[in-house]
């Protein structure tokens, strides 16, 4: 017999052939020809066409013949109904044969073909199978119960074969009890309010009686089956651990796991306390750890079930670590696994010898395993404190090895370290930065630049490294840009001075030239909170980051109860509850532990903290300040312009002109509120005409710039006049005289110098002591000749606010140190609030309403303008030129009420009642009520009102 | 519960398929190849979902055998008895190959008829199904007594089964039915695996030894077979382990091996149809201190222009009398290394670069007990640092020995009445081969 014989293609010949062959009166070609029609089915082809042919074949009393026949009938009952009612003479009729295993194969048959005609038939031959004298025949009926209730439900219930099944459970078989279990069980499922199993300690004793008769594999329908019962009291749940304590040394691994799945339900009933319970722990190990020295598929599931089995009582194998060491010739799947185990099993008394091996993982060959095992290692330096030192040096030595993709995991979990330990291991920075180069995969990467944009101030060439970066900006993954955009924005903050450029040049980057929304929006975000509040962008861009959590990969505890139910189970494998992936009828019920009897403590398992922390991906996030949030959600931004910034930045300019008109207005440009726009990029001190600006662009800028610029606030804010701030007699001869002024967004410092001394003066330079507002030289003092005696310079000095933060008193007080050639002098001078004025300060009317009952009453301060003969609308404009906006006027009584709002570079939002007696020429007193949420502002900011409405 | 079985072929053919409830459709065998074949290379193949299916399947001889099954059941349960199916596939076919499947369809969809009821597992006892089926295996090739001069392991995954099957046990367990003659044979194997981890300096990590005691039987019928252990065997950590005393940390019977005798006089007692079984898995307790039968000391120089030299010394400190085969050693290196100069002590030795010059692999197929072999190899490597080396693993087998000493010391049949005059055939054999054999370096 040649083995290609059955299997040539089904051409309509050979169906033919095989119709002639089975209709053929000898017997064993008869035989050979129904093998031939099975083959072909079992590939697939259809040989449905010969279905009434292979019936005819049913009537034989060869038991292998026919059970050839009743095969090729399960399968194409269902596609031909009417012809497979002829064959249900003969299963009625094998159904009483003398032979039981022809009687058990009919009733199996029987209960496989799902045409409801048929069905109908089945149901007196199934009741007697039931109650026949052989259990060969009674366990397949059993099972055949199952099989017709899947069929039609309600006729089972009619026809009492439910209560058929429940007596079996008492059968003298335990073959036949055991599939009755699983029948029952299956049956109960689908009616979970039933009480269909019925457990009760009687039946469980019948239970655990045929247990230990069954064949393995009723062992486990047996012990799945325990598994659901309820024990009343932590007598009885010991009473039942004790007599399936024994199958924990079977070599059917399934049936070891049942068992310690029945173990580890029963055990949350058992106190702690009791002697029982340290003897069933220490029982649980070795069987768990034999089960490592299976088949590798084997050894992959139990190491998923150890897996959680590990994290809801590390106490179980706490000892075993060694079985979880990696053989170099383990699947990479179980390998994982293992290493998985170990980071979870290691603790400071182990963590040396894990180390050991762990390095010894990160040789070994195969790629991915090492990843893992780099991997690893930071884990350990996170989970075990002690270690962490331990674990830092061994990823210096593997990053010593050069090995291209060892490198690159050990950085990504030095970052990690360092968000555990921060300001810990910065030492160790200086070899990272040495691999730069060899960094070519997006995570690595991002990590570098993490770190080298949290650490910019210890890195003396933070911002070459992160310009390096910036060249192929386009062609990094969005995890790199990311990074590259928070860490040039962290850099910038730390380092003001030398970064602008840098800054500037990753913003726009980031929303101009980028497609992707995350990495616009996070640039927009840092865009405006640096123009709109640079030290609110400190407080939140560099704010402390909360630690990483311990073990960020824990199963959360709740999750973990439940998937301890489902050990043994699909679900164990998948670490994820039922709920999560069965689709369709058959119910999921949740399923939870039984809660501890008898025992002091109240809750279980400290171990499993909350994983705390989630620590994201990118740390610099908005804090949950609601008002400076609410502060960055009220900026009333129309769409992002996006061309000035653009332009600006193309355009050629100096570190001061950059500074002096530049970051400032810039940064404010696409604030869709402010048109001062398009001013950018100049320093000109004072009012500049607007169009003569315009030519020299020669850029597209020009146009854009006629559009919006020209009107309105281009005449700044109101200047004070010049007033003498350090007397030569106190400088050695060097007179400082100098005001404040603000200017599309800039704040200016504008002095004169004048030597009156004898002798040449040079080298000068400007430092502020820190102070309220942050305000800060935004460039160097640049005086370009040396200043001969008896000469002046005018020089105007463009601030920022971005320096450091103290609190002065008054809180308008600025010291300044001036140095040049001959000393260094000190001075204080207080600066009018009104240059911190933003140019965004206009509230929404509801949304001053809603701010202005919100502030609290004792936050309101009352102040009198004396002497003011203006008119309500003279005020108004006079005050929006120095940024106070005018949101509503109203006439109450022949006084004019102005409502006004102006906000600080900081945030701050001041709201302002103006009341104005036109009627009374009199009486010129203007009352004024200011309203924040900062009250000690409005002092200053009423001596701002005071100076700018009288000049 | 099992919903549906499958046996494809490498190349995803569908081979046997079998429905046992009814539901899913005839297409889950291409949704499953599919799956597996385009699984990322870091996700365990074992257990899939797709397609709202949950498939399970092992791989033997180049074939998958798989299933879909419902979310609620015990993998333990899928991989045992798919194991379980592949070995009883093996002792009904001969051997588990594409042909000898297809070739068998017929008894293989009557065995998977009486093994699974519903998706219930029911029974994987050879002498039950022998009882209830009633099949003819077709052998695919003839059983020539000829091919006895190859005696090898049928249970072991020893490298020399996997490369040259031992095909003594290569038919199937049943002689055809009315052929009383058969071969009546019982081989009984005491199979030990090593697992050491071996530091720089020499002293020994971790040894570990795992054993199993395996029965197959060609005698029809049954007949009682008693063996008696070794004397010394002691189980569980706690009892006294004086001089001389075996200790085993764990012991798993199976279920028909009758222990009565076993507290007293070390002897297994069962009584087995014919096909295979594992009557014993032992794991020996850890601080027992077994001898190492290799030894590596090696020196490493680098020469300039990233010249490796490595001299490797591998003593077998076995006894004379016994002797190691198939002995590789494999030493990754730390970069892909261009060529590789060799001076071996023995001419049927090799060496070659494997892995696309990441390890260097040296193959000894045979070690006298007591003999130490040289070998000096210079390899052209990358200029790079000076880096670690290694570890070595080495594979290796020991016929004729267990490293823990656990022996048969006897094996006793008594025939059943009515068998034919004259004892069967019994054959013995001890082996120990390493499951992983590292070296640090």
């Amino acid at each position: 017999m040649t083995d290609s014989k059955y299997f040539t293609t089904t051409k309509k010949g050979e169906i033919f052939e095989l119709k002639a062959e089975l209709n053929s009166d000898k017997k064993e070609k008869k035989k050979e020809a129904v093998k031939k029609v099975i083959a072909s089915m079992t590939v697939g082809k259809d040989v449905s066409a010969l279905f009434p042919d292979v019936v005819n074949c049913m009537q034989t009393d060869n038991l292998e013949l026919k059970k050839l026949v009743y095969l090729y009938l399960m399968n194409y009952a269902k596609s031909q109904p009417d012809m497979a009612i002829m064959a249900v003479n003969t299963f009625v009729k094998d159904c009483e044969d003398p032979n039981p295993l022809i009687r058990a194969l009919a009733v199996r048959t029987m209960g496989c073909i799902r045409v409801d005609k048929i069905t109908e038939y089945l149901c007196e031959p199934l009741r007697k199978c039931l109650k026949d004298e052989d259990p060969y025949v009674r366990k397949t009926a059993a099972v055949c119960v199952a099989k017709l209730h899947d069929i039609n439900a309600q006729l089972v219930e009619d026809q009492g074969f439910l209560d058929t099944l429940k007596d079996l459970i008492s059968d003298s078989n335990p073959m036949v009890v055991a599939n009755a279990v699983a029948a029952l069980s299956e049956i109960a499922e689908s009616h979970p309010s039933s009480n269909l199993l019925d457990l009760n300690p009687q039946s469980i004793n019948k239970l655990l009686t045929a247990l230990n008769e069954c064949t393995e594999w009723g062992q486990i329908f047996i012990l799945d089956c325990l598994a659901n019962y309820m024990p009343k009291d932590d007598r009885e749940a010991q009473s039942i651990c004790e007599r399936v304590t024994p199958r924990l040394s079977h070599a059917n691994s399934a049936v070891v796991l049942s068992a310690v799945k029945v173990l580890m339900k029963f055990m949350e009933m058992l106190s702690k306390d009791l002697d029982y319970y340290g003897t069933l722990l220490k029982k649980l190990a070795p069987p768990l750890v034999t089960l490592l020295s299976a088949e590798p598929e084997l050894q992959y599931v139990a190491l998923r079930n150890i897996n959680l089995i590990v994290q809801k009582r590390p106490e179980i194998l706490k000892h075993e670590m060694k079985v979880f060491f990696v053989k170099y010739n383990d699947p990479i799947y179980v390998k994982l696994e293992k290493l998985d185990i170990m980071i979870r099993l290691a603790s400071q008394a182990n963590i040396a010898q894990v180390l050991a091996e762990l390095k010894e993982y990160a040789t070994e060959v195969d790629v991915d395993f090492v990843r893992k095992a780099v991997r690893a290692i930071g884990r350990c330096a996170i989970k075990v404190e002690q270690s962490a030192e331990r674990c830092v040096s061994t990823l210096l030595d593997l990053i010593q090895t050069k090995v291209n993709y060892v490198v690159q995991e050990a950085i990504v979990v030095i970052k990690d370290i360092f968000r555990k330990y921060p300001n810990k291991y910065e030492s160790v920075i200086a070899t990272l930065c040495e691999n730069l180069d060899s960094l070519d995969e997006p995570e690595a990467r991002a990590a570098m630049i993490w770190i080298v944009g949290e650490y910019a101030e210890r890195i003396d060439n933070a911002d070459e490294l992160l310009e390096s970066f910036l060249e192929g900006f386009h062609d990094e993954s969005t995890q790199v840009q990311l990074q590259l955009l928070t860490a040039i924005v962290k850099l910038f903050l730390k380092k003001p001075t030398e970064t602008q450029e840098l800054v500037q040049q990753v913003l726009s980057l980031a929303t101009q030239d980028s497609d992707n929304p995350d990495l616009r929006d996070r640039g927009y975000i840092y865009w405006r909170l640096l123009s709109t509040d640079p030290v609110a962008a400190k407080e939140v861009v560099l704010a402390e980051k909360p630690l990483i959590s311990e073990e960020t990969d824990l199963i959360e505890p709740t999750l973990l109860d439940e998937l301890i139910c489902y050990i043994g189970t699909l679900a164990s494998v998948y670490h994820k509850p039922p709920s999560a992936f069965v689709e369709g009828s058959r119910g999921v019920v949740h399923k939870s532990l039984p809660p501890r009897t008898g025992s002091s403590e109240s809750a279980e398992s400290p171990d499993a903290a909350p994983s705390a922390g989630q620590a994201a991906e990118q740390p610099a996030v908005i804090p949950a300040q609601g008002d400076l949030l609410g502060d960055l959600l009220n900026l009333d931004l129309g769409p992002p312009v996006s061309g000035p910034p653009l332009a600006a930045s193309s355009v050629q300019m100096g570190a001061v002109d950059l500074l002096g008109g530049g970051l400032d207005s810039l940064l404010r440009s696409d604030v869709g509120g402010s048109p001062a726009m398009g001013g950018s990029g100049f320093t000109a001190p004072g009012p500049a005409a607007p169009a003569a600006m315009g030519a020299p662009l020669g850029s597209g800028l020009g146009d854009l710039f006629d559009l919006t610029g020209g009107v309105g606030t281009l005449s700044g804010s109101y200047v004070a006049p010049k007033t003498v701030w350090l007397p030569a007699m106190k400088a050695k001869g060097l007179e400082i005289s100098g005001t404040f002024s603000r200017q599309v967004g800039s704040i200016c410092m504008d002095l004169v110098l004048t030597n009156k001394a004898l002798q040449v003066m040079s080298d000068f330079a400007i430092q502020f002591n820190r102070n309220s507002f942050g305000l800060a030289p935004a460039a160097p003092l640049q005086v370009h000749a040396p200043l001969a005696p008896n000469q002046s310079v005018e020089i105007s000095l463009p601030l920022n606010t971005v320096g450091s933060v103290m609190k002065m008193d008054p809180l308008n007080n600025l010291q300044v140190a001036v140095k040049n050639n001959i000393d260094v002098f000190y001075f204080s001078t207080l600066y009018p609030l009104h240059i911190l004025f933003v140019e965004d300060g206009k509230m929404e009317r509801q949304m001053f309403l809603a701010t202005w009952k919100d502030i609290p009453n004792e936050n309101e301060a009352q102040f009198q303008i004396k002497d003011c003969s203006l008119n309500a609308d003279a005020v108004s404009s006079k005050l929006q030129g120095s940024n106070i906006f005018t949101i509503a006027k109203r006439n109450v009584e022949g006084q004019d009420m102005l409502y006004q709002s102006l906000k600080l570079t900081n945030g701050i939002w001041v709201l302002a009642e103006l009341r104005i007696q036109p009627s009374n020429p009199s009486f010129t007193d203007l009352e004024l009520s200011l309203k924040c949420r900062a009250p000690e502002v409005s002092q200053y900011v009423y001596q701002a009102y005071d100076a700018i409405l009288k000049n | 519960m099992i919903s549906q079985l499958f046996i494809l072929s490498s190349k995803g053919d569908r081979l046997v398929y079998r429905n046992f409830r009814g539901d899913g459709g005839d297409d889950v065998t291409d949704a499953f190849y599919r799956a597996v074949t385009s699984l990322p290379g870091d996700q365990a193949p074992v257990f899939m979902a797709r397609e709202g299916q949950h498939f399970v399947h092992v791989r033997h001889g180049g074939l998958y055998v798989g299933a879909t099954t419902t979310a609620d059941t015990s993998p333990f349960v899928l991989v045992e008895f798919l194991n379980r199916l592949v070995t009883l596939l093996r002792e009904h076919c001969g051997t588990l190959s594409e042909k000898s499947v297809s070739v068998n369809v017929a008894l293989v969809q009557e065995l998977l008829g009486e093994m699974v009821d519903f998706g219930y597992v029911q029974t994987t006892a050879t002498e039950v199904l022998r009882s209830a089926t009633h099949g003819e295996p077709e052998t695919t090739k003839a059983f020539s007594l000829l091919d006895l001069r190859s005696v090898g392991l049928f249970g072991a995954e020893t490298q020399q089964s996997r490369v040259a099957p031992g095909s003594v046990t290569n038919r199937p367990v049943l002689p055809p039915r009315g052929e009383q003659g058969g071969r009546r044979e019982v081989f009984v194997d005491v199979v030990e695996r090593l697992t050491v981890v071996i530091a720089a300096n020499g002293t020994p990590l971790k040894v570990d030894v795992q054993g199993e005691i395996r029965l197959k039987s060609f005698v029809p019928g049954a007949c009682e077979l008693r063996m008696g252990l070794t004397e010394e065997l002691s189980v569980g950590t706690e009892e006294q382990c004086g001089y001389g005393r075996l200790p085993l940390a764990a012991v798993a019977f199976h279920s028909s091996v009758d222990l009565e005798e076993f507290e007293q006089e070390r002897v297994l007692r069962v009584t087995p149809g014919p096909g295979e079984v594992t009557l014993m898995r032992y794991q020996l307790a850890e601080d027992v201190a077994v001898p190492l039968p290799f030894r590596l000391l090696p020196s490493v120089e680098w020469e300039p222009a990233g010249r490796l030299r490595i001299h490797l010394k591998l003593r077998c400190d076995l006894p004379p009398k016994n002797h190691a085969i198939n002995v590789v050693l494999q030493l990754p290196l730390p970069r892909e290394a261009s060529s590789l100069a060799q001076e071996l002590s023995s001419p049927e030795q090799t060496a070659e670069l494997q892995g696309g010059g990441r390890s260097l692999r040296w193959a000894i197929p045979r070690c006298q007990g007591g003999a130490q072999l040289g070998a000096v190899f210079r390899v052209q490597l990358p200029p790079t640092p000076p880096l670690g080396l290694g570890p070595a693993a080495l594979t290796f087998e020991l016929p004729a020995l267990t490293v823990s000493g656990l022996r048969l010391r006897w094996l006793r049949l008594s025939a059943p009445p009515g068998a034919p005059p004259g004892p069967p055939q019994r054959w013995v054999r001890h082996l120990t081969h390493s499951d992983s054999y590292v070296v640090r370096l």
